[in-house]
């Protein structure tokens, strides 16, 4: 069943306002709670360190410097996360090559989608975790 | 008033400490003044008196011009300064930048040396350098002590300026220097403690040292001067009993040497006594007189020792020959015994003090000038020909016009004067010329010479006069002559009287009659009285031949018997031998018996008369009475006859004997000028040995530089066919050198085009410049670079030429070289292809995406709203796109929004500010920002009223960091107090700017006119000041 986005922690990080705000916008429609967005890279650090989150939506080029990080950082936490990029493929940090990409321009149900999916992954990770 | 020592001590680098130790050495109340020459830098203050006053209780002062030297002070030379001494008063000259002297030790010594002779005494302490060497030799030469720091135990720090004055051979003490001290004052304490009469047997012992050890005999020196060398060397070893010297040159041969050498010390000049000279100048027309291209004037300057005498003539001699249409040849034989001073005298080099007396003329004609010496010129050298001989041991050079003897008879006794004066007669031409030195004079030989100028001492040969012969037995044997302390020389047993008088003794005890005493070549020594009968004067020149002097009939007898005698060493009797004298005829009687004496051997001829004299006749009547016999006559008559034709041999004999003797004489100057020449042959074979030697080390050395060479030239040669990048090499004409192999992609080159023209060989790359490009680059030195483009098309390279440079950076060709750069080439074109297609793809995105939402969106607000802003991006995007994706002017965009709304002209719209480039980032967002406050303004703001007017002024901030600052004022629009209802204007404003740009923007109602201020950090991710394509940094823009 597709896990619920009520009440979500999500850290967006995203460099450009105008996409930033539409993602914010979306992910509170949905429910959820939004951190940020943030828009520079010691900025995204700085929350992933001081928080916890359930999600994130990462922007994979801010400003000329990569994500790599706030991605390595989010993964040793356990927390999923999807990439927004307005490049093409390879652009992604290669360990991470294999996560849940959306391309801009894209649409409300697709983030949301993505977002529901890496969620509902991890859940059953953990769930299969406390059954053991 | 007792003599006061005056001391003068040099140093250079390393000086202070040997003079702080000297100093700490010196005992008080040593009776010393002391002046102390350094070498300082010109400009600097100078602390050494200073520090030398802490050495020393003494007072120490800086010298002052006019200072009386005392005893017990010491003096030091100040910075730039030159110091001189006259009559005990020290001379002080400032020197400035331009005449900065080098040698401020070698011209206070000399100076120290003429002034104080045998009371100055010179030390030389460590320095670098030669300062010091020559003005101590002056001190030397003037009879003064001199002093170089040694090297045992302490060292000089700087050991080259002792050991040059050292190596010059004239120093009398190297000490360490803390030993100085002690020995000046041993030696000033000796001055005048000496015995007053010089003990006789150690005067013989020390001539005899020193004719052992040198081979040559100084007991002709005049006492006196020879007495004064040996007790100045006395005082330098300290002794002052005359046998206590004798000893110790016993034992020590090094101290013998050390006396030879100052012995022959004499201060020479050039042109000494230039009055002398002048006045000999004036002769010099008459030795060049009736002397034609093929004759030679002869000169001999005896004594001659480093030179400067010789050269002094020949420069006289040479100025003449110049004016001379055709001119004779020239020969100056110069010499002297002592070795040393000639090896000056060949090598011809001489320091500046020495050649004062000569003109600034001459010293440019005659000198080349060669760091601090003067060398004589070639022309001059080699009219010299320089050789050892002693005047009084060694054959004499002949047929001479000049002969130059200055200062060398004052020092020997009159006995060698007089034998050396005629010498000279011999040697000179008829008619040539004697020069001697001031004081010398040939007063006792007026028959030999007649003085043509008094003064100056030129003196000229007497032709028609008797010349004792040569001692020639002297000059065969060349061995030192015993010097018994007796006087030696022809007639010289005359002189011995009590010798005479027993030799006459032990005649007149033998005979009473007549008699005469000759030497072993029958030489007359002594007449009794009544000789006239028997021996008359001989017609022509005074001969003292006693056969010569003979009486007719005498002769033969005469000269026979001498010969026996002299073989059997027993008298010999002739009898009855007919003497002819006056018209008659005297039977004579003669013996001879030898007599010896000591090892001299004499011959008694007496003479006796047997009966009275008789008449011719008479004497026929005796000879006939005695013997009727036919026979007998017979006899009688031829022996007459022979003896007659004995008579003649013998005179044709002597005649012969005579112009052997002569050719004899000749032959032995020829000897002695050949010996000369060759000595000068060895001097320039050793000179050329060592050139040779010299050539060695530089061939061993060219040779390991050629296969240093050979080496690199390999290495090279690899390093060009390895290379894979065309480079060619052209010299100045640009003809080609060399080139690597690749060099053959791009021209149409073999090997055999070594040698010619680049422009020559067929190119296969498009480069028509390249000729004046090269040209170019060979005359500027600069380097240019050009892409050029293979004729294939497909190819391109990057195109270098270089100036080819060599040693002193001068130019001497030009180099290319060619690197592939065709992938570069391709790339840069592809990127340009992409930036194009790209810039084209996002604009027709914008366009595109305008077009959906014109046909998707119904007519409305909305819809005007939103293609507005899609225009705005892509006017922003279309500026950037065109500045290749760097930058758009901020004025340029606001401009973009507001034209449309102004009125004609733009009385309602004004805008100003500095230039400003932004950055893609901040130049989008910002266009969005301005967007929305224009439409505002449009639509309720300033611009929808005709009276309204907007302003839109900017600047950067003088904070750090700088900012930059927009403001938007708007005037004359309906009231409002703010920008209406919060919506996408107003969020993108406040929030946007924070977000995107770190900024801060705040929108507030000011007289209810709305005014907007944006601030944007200046930072060059930003923006950047200036127009297009002007870097310049926001931060040197803040005003």
């Amino acid at each position: 069943m597709t896990a619920t986005l009520d009440g979500l922690r999500v850290l967006v990080v995203e460099d450009e306002y105008l996409v930033a705000v539409l993602i914010e916008e979306i992910l509170e429609s949905a429910g959820c709670i939004v951190t940020g967005p943030v828009a520079r890279l010691p900025e995204a650090l700085d929350a992933v360190d001081h928080n916890d989150f359930d999600a994130a939506v990462l922007d994979v080029n801010l400003a000329g410097e990569r994500i790599d990080p706030v991605a390595q950082a989010l993964s040793r936490r356990n927390v999923p996360f999807v990439f927004v990029t307005g490049y093409g493929e390879g652009v992604l940090p290669r360990e991470f090559a294999k996560r849940p990409r959306l391309c801009k321009p894209f649409r409300m149900a697709e983030l949301l989608g993505a977002l529901s999916d890496i969620v509902k992954a991890a859940g059953d990770v953990r769930c299969a975790d406390s059954v053991t | 008033m007792p003599n006061l020592p005056i001391v003068g001590i040099g140093a250079s680098a390393g000086g202070v400490e040997a003079l702080e130790q000297f100093f700490k050495s010196l005992p008080p109340n040593n009776g010393l003044a002391i002046v102390v020459v350094t070498h300082l830098p010109p400009d600097r203050e100078s602390m050494l008196s200073e520090i030398l006053g802490r050495a020393t209780r003494m007072p120490v002062i800086d010298a002052r011009d006019g200072d009386q030297v005392e005893a017990e002070h010491v003096y030091v030379l100040p910075p730039s300064a030159i110091l001189t001494i006259r009559e005990a008063r020290l001379q002080l000259r400032r020197t400035g930048p331009a005449d900065r002297e080098r040698a401020p030790i070698d011209i206070f010594f000399h100076s120290l040396a003429e002034d104080q002779a045998e009371h100055a005494i010179g030390i030389v302490l460590s320095g670098t350098g030669h300062d010091g060497t020559l003005g101590l030799k002056a001190i030397k030469e003037h009879g003064g002590l001199t002093i170089a720091q040694g090297s045992n135990v302490t060292r000089p720090r700087f050991a080259e300026m002792p050991s040059s004055a050292v190596a010059a051979g004239i120093v009398d003490l190297e000490l360490p220097v803390d030993c100085i001290p002690e020995r000046i004052i041993g030696y000033v304490r000796n001055w005048g403690a000496f015995d007053a009469e010089p003990r006789g047997d150690a005067l013989t012992t020390i001539y005899a040292l020193l004719r052992t050890r040198t081979g040559h005999d100084f007991s002709e020196y005049k006492d006196r001067t020879f007495q004064r060398r040996v007790q100045r060397r006395m005082q330098v070893v300290q002794t002052t009993k005359l046998e206590d010297y004798a000893a110790l040159l016993q034992r020590e041969p090094d101290e013998v040497n050390a006396l030879f050498r100052d012995l022959l010390i004499g201060v020479t000049d050039f042109f000494r006594d230039a009055a002398a000279f002048q006045a000999l100048e004036g002769q010099v027309p008459k030795l060049f007189e009736g002397n034609g291209a093929d004759d030679e004037v002869r000169v001999w300057v005896v004594g001659c020792a480093t030179g400067e005498e010789a050269y002094s003539i020949a420069i006289l001699l040479r100025e003449y020959l110049e004016e001379s249409s055709t001119p004779p040849k020239v020969q100056i034989f110069a010499t002297d015994i002592d070795e040393t001073a000639m090896g000056v005298a060949r090598a011809a080099r001489y320091p500046a003090s020495v050649v004062k007396q000569v003109s600034p003329e001459r010293l440019r004609r005659f000198f080349v000038h060669e760091a601090g010496t003067y060398r004589v010129v070639k022309e001059l050298r080699e009219m010299c020909v320089f050789s050892s001989h002693s005047v009084i041991r060694d054959p004499p050079f002949s047929r001479l016009d000049l002969i130059s003897c200055r200062n060398l008879l004052i020092y020997v006794k009159p006995s060698l004067q007089a034998q050396i004066i005629p010498l000279f007669h011999y040697s000179l031409r008829p008619g040539g010329y004697l020069f001697l030195g001031g004081s010398e004079n040939v007063s006792r030989h007026s028959e030999l010479f007649t003085s043509l100028d008094r003064k100056n001492r030129i003196f000229r040969r007497r032709n028609l006069v008797a010349r004792p012969p040569l001692p020639l037995q002297r000059f065969l044997s060349n061995l030192p002559r015993e010097a018994t302390g007796s006087e030696r020389g022809p007639g010289g047993l005359v002189q011995r009287s009590d010798t005479l008088r027993r030799v006459a003794n032990t005649i007149v005890e033998h005979f009473a009659p007549t008699y005469v005493i000759v030497d072993e070549t029958g030489q007359t020594l002594y007449f009794s009285s009544g000789t006239g009968k028997y021996l008359q004067p001989a017609a022509g020149p005074p001969n003292r031949d006693i056969a010569a002097m003979a009486r007719p009939g005498l002769r033969t007898d005469l000269r026979t018997a001498l010969h026996r005698a002299k073989e059997t060493g027993q008298r010999v009797v002739r009898d009855r031998i007919n003497v002819q004298i006056n018209g008659g005829v005297q039977i004579v009687r003669i013996a001879v018996e030898p007599v010896i004496e000591g090892k001299e051997i004499a011959y008694g001829i007496v003479f006796t008369d047997r009966g009275p004299i008789r008449t011719e006749d008479e004497i026929a009547d005796a000879e006939h009475s005695q013997g009727q016999d036919a026979t007998v006559q017979q006899i009688e008559k031829e022996l007459q006859e022979t003896k007659g034709r004995l008579q003649s041999t013998i005179e044709e004999l002597e005649t012969a004997n005579e112009e052997f003797r002569s050719s004899n004489e000749e032959l032995l100057s020829v000897n002695e000028e050949l010996q000369s020449t060759n000595e000068e042959l060895e001097t320039s074979k050793e000179e050329l040995q060592s050139v040779n030697e010299e050539l060695q080390t530089v061939n061993n050395e060219l040779s390991a530089k050629i296969d240093e060479l050979d080496r690199a030239n390999h290495d090279l040669t690899n390093l060009f066919q390895s290379t894979r990048i065309p480079t060619i090499f052209l010299d100045r004409n640009l003809v080609i050198r060399s080139f690597t192999p690749p060099s053959t992609q791009l021209f149409n080159l073999i090997p055999g085009d070594r040698g010619r023209p680049l422009t020559d060989i067929v190119s296969r790359i498009d480069y028509p410049d390249l000729e004046k490009d090269m040209r170019r680059v060979f005359a500027a030195g600069e380097v240019a670079e050009r892409s050029v483009r293979h004729a294939n098309g497909n190819d391109y390279y990057l195109a270098r030429i270089l100036p080819y440079r060599v040693a002193n950076d001068q130019i001497d060709g030009v180099l290319l070289t060619f690197v592939d750069v065709t992938n570069l080439v391709v790339a840069e074109e592809q990127q340009k292809v992409l930036a194009a297609e790209l810039s084209h793809r996002v604009k027709n995105t914008l366009a595109v995406v305008s077009s959906i939402a014109e046909r998707t969106l119904s007519d409305g607000e909305a819809k005007t709203d939103l293609i507005g802003r899609l225009h705005a991006l892509g006017h922003t995007y279309g500026v950037l796109s065109a500045a290749g994706w760097t930058e758009a002017g901020l004025r340029e965009l606001i401009l973009a929004e507001l034209s449309p709304l102004a009125i004609k002209d733009g009385g309602n719209v004004q805008v100003d500010g500095p230039p400003i480039m932004l950055k893609p980032q901040a130049a989008l967002f910002l266009t969005l920002a301005i967007h929305e406050l224009s439409t505002n303004a449009a639509k309720y703001g300033a611009l929808s009223v005709a009276d309204g007017r907007v302003d839109v002024t900017w600047s950067i901030t003088g904070d750090s960091p700088p900012r930059l600052e927009i403001n938007w004022q708007e005037q004359g629009g309906p009231k409002t107090d703010g920008l209406g209802a919060p919506g996408f204007g107003t969020e993108l404003i406040e929030r946007g700017i924070r977000f995107e740009l770190q900024g801060e923007a705040t929108l507030e109602a000011v007289n209810g006119s709305l005014s907007c201020k944006i601030m944007i950090p200046g930072s060059p991710q930003h923006l950047t000041f200036g127009s297009p394509g002007g870097r310049q940094r926001i931060e040197d823009a803040a005003s």
